[in-house]
């Protein structure tokens, strides 16, 4: 899945990058032209929030979700809403530019915002990859390159390094339980899955066909995962009903070896910089054994 | 289960006036009820035929699975846990945990959750006298599930899974809507069809707007198990859970079958039974009570599905004729047959990813109301 961004009409000249070409084209592959670098922002996830801070864009955010708890300062800015965002509140923030994800964006939001003259960027991440790609283009649009460029190598510099560590490790089964009552998981088509690969687990329901399925047990059963990790809040565990749940199932390896992991959803769910972060959490549990000197990647 | 008097002049009252009610109504779909004298060995007979119809159909389901296991392998698993219980199961190694803790109490759920909701529905249908009753169509369910997803929120019952303050929340959910449902109904003494639909449309409405509120309330995480859990759900339970419902199946049940006298007489309206003895509210009462605890047990296990209230014991009754002390126990096994059915093409049919069975149920069942409606040009009859 390599993305393709167009370089503008007039050139594609690398040589040329200082007098980038101020027209972009999104996720949905919306062409947007912004004459100069947004002075006012606002962010439809908490992952381009992360994203932007990260950049040191701190001035030009005006308005974030109730879910952009991070960096700390982000909860200081007006909230917009997520799922549903609130067109009013939008517009009163006068901003230059509207970052949204692909998949919270409703169609009908979209419009208003477009008919409203609101230039919107719709950003996505299937791959870990697309994350250091995405900052560099936050990196353009804002005239940031060398933030932009210095967060991004240092995320494709800790990718690498997980890749290398666990190419020569056995690859172990994982469950990752969403929701134990009906059992969902992510499949094939999930950012997590993705996830998961990299860090040395192969997904026990990758067979799947959809994203997030609900996963049959007989399923489970015969996969045997050798480890299951739940993402959590960040400061809650498993729960105890999910607990004796999953203690019934004795046969499985996971289990008998008690390797239930949590892990914060928020690290796994937000493809922004953090992401590596949560990587590394789930190579350490999937790999413990390749930590044994304790020091980070 | 019977209900001892089989020839006293109540029961033979009865028989006439369904005989009467019969000849009055299906004309259209050509079913009349059969011959509607009920017999002791009638009884025993039609049960125990559909006793051993109910076990066919969950031995068929228990061969069929994400996993591919044949007959012999399945009843020679099944023939090391009768020998051997627990020891045997283990002993078959995969297939066997398969079987026995994936499956079996799987489909056991199935048999219960479809044998409440379909004597549920017959209850119902017969206090409203109004065939489209039952609790999902008259908003109970949703109740119940509303019930259910406040103590998820406020975090009383910490899993969907619990069986501990759940149930408790979902059955006074479930009284809540059905004591509305009931003032809405006794207001005009006989409901017209199309008000009481009404009211449960507008009391569904109302409740499925309370539920998508608690919902969005909730963390994204938790909000997409819900609205999963929500659309219909049986996941392969404790054989302790299974034992608590079967007790709620059980009172239940008892309490609405021991009405099954009261309620022949009410379907030929109010004033009528009262005249023949039977105590009207007080019927009304019981029966609406023991629909709100079945109702809430089944919502707070498996969420809410549709259908199985409503269609089922239409079906039994077209076949089986009107009288209750037969379409009760009857309803029942033939409601969990026929979950247990749904859920096995729920099961199956995209493996190993599931769909929820409320949407196989629906699927099935909506035609066949469509269909009921379209035949009697909405002159639904309790015949």
């Amino acid at each position: 899945m390599k993305k393709r961004r167009q370089q503008g009409i007039l050139t594609g000249m690398p040589f040329m990058a200082n007098l980038a070409p101020r027209t972009f084209v999104d996720d949905l592959g919306r062409k947007i032209f912004l004459a100069k670098p947004p002075a006012r922002v606002v962010s439809l996830a908490p992952s381009v929030t992360e994203s932007l801070f990260a950049i040191g864009l701190d001035q030009e955010i005006v308005g974030v979700t109730e879910y952009c708890d991070y960096p700390p300062q982000a909860r200081t800015r007006p909230k917009v809403g997520y799922a549903r965002p609130n067109i009013e509140a939008i517009v009163a923030l006068q901003p230059d530019l509207v970052l949204a994800p692909r998949e919270f964006m409703r169609a009908d939001v979209l419009g208003k915002l477009e008919q409203l003259k609101i230039p919107v960027y719709i950003i996505e991440a299937r791959t870990i990859e697309d994350v250091p790609s995405n900052i560099l283009t936050l990196g353009r649009m804002f005239e940031r390159a060398p933030a932009a460029n210095q967060v991004a190598a240092r995320i494709r510099e800790r990718i690498a390094s997980v890749k290398q560590k666990t190419a020569a490790l056995p690859r172990l089964r994982l469950l990752y339980v969403l929701n134990s009552q009906p059992l969902i998981t992510v499949g094939p088509g999930s950012f997590i899955h993705h996830l998961i690969e990299l860090a040395g687990g192969t997904n026990v329901a990758a067979r799947a066909a959809v994203p997030y399925p609900r996963l049959n047990m007989e399923e489970v059963l015969k996969e045997d995962p050798q480890v299951i990790v739940f993402p959590v809040g960040s400061a809650e565990g498993i729960s105890e009903a999910d607990r004796q749940l999953w203690q019934r199932w004795s046969m499985l390896s996971a289990v008998r070896q008690g390797r239930l992991h949590t892990i914060p959803s928020d690290l796994l769910n937000r493809p922004g910089p953090r992401i590596v972060d949560g990587l590394d959490r789930l190579v350490r549990i999937v790999h413990p054994e390749a930590f044994e000197g304790g020091n980070s990647p | 289960m019977g209900t001892g008097d089989w020839s006293g002049a109540p029961g033979a009252g009865t028989d006439v006036t369904a005989v009467g009610l019969a000849s009055r109504g299906s004309v259209a779909s050509g079913a009349v009820g059969r011959s509607s004298v009920l017999t002791p060995q009638r009884w025993g007979v039609t049960l125990l035929g559909l006793g051993l119809l109910a076990l066919a159909i969950a031995l068929v389901c228990l061969r069929f699975g994400a996993e591919p296991i044949g007959f012999s392998e399945m009843l020679r698993v099944l023939g090391l846990v009768v020998r051997d219980g627990e020891a045997g199961a283990e002993s078959a190694g995969a297939t066997g945990v398969i079987l026995v803790q994936v499956r079996l109490p799987r489909i056991l759920l199935a048999l219960l959750v479809g044998g409440c909701l379909a004597t549920v529905g017959v209850g119902l249908q017969a206090l409203l006298r109004n065939p489209l009753a039952d609790p999902y169509v008259l908003g109970i369910s949703s109740g119940a599930a509303l019930g259910a997803a406040l103590a998820i929120l406020l975090g009383i019952g910490t899993s969907v899974a619990s069986l501990s303050a759940l149930p408790l929340c979902a059955f006074l959910g479930g009284l809540g809507s059905i004591l509305v449902v009931y003032r809405i109904a006794s207001s005009y003494g006989h409901l017209p069809i199309h008000t009481l639909l009404l009211a449960g449309v507008i009391l569904n409405a109302i409740f499925s707007a309370l539920i998508m509120f608690v919902t969005s309330m909730m963390d994204p995480n938790r909000s997409f198990g819900m609205m999963s859990w929500l659309m219909g759900t049986l996941t392969a339970p404790d054989y302790p859970v299974l034992a608590v419902l079967t007790l709620y199946l059980i009172l239940g049940a008892w309490v609405l079958f021991r009405q099954a006298r009261s309620l022949n007489l009410l379907t030929l309206g109010e004033e009528a039974a009262r005249a023949l003895g039977v105590e009207v509210e007080t019927v009304k009462r019981t029966v609406f009570f023991a629909s709100a605890l079945l109702t809430g047990a089944v919502v707070s296990v498996s969420g809410m599905i549709g259908f199985v209230g409503m269609v089922i014991p239409h079906a039994v009754r077209l076949v089986l004729g009107p009288d209750h002390r037969l379409l009760l126990p009857a309803s029942a096994l033939v409601g969990g047959a026929f979950l247990a059915a749904a859920d096995t093409i729920a099961r199956t049919l995209l493996a190993p990813a599931e769909m929820p069975v409320g949407v196989v149920t629906a699927l099935a069942g909506g035609p066949v109301f469509i269909y009921l409606l379209a035949a009697r040009k909405g002159r639904l009859s309790l015949s």
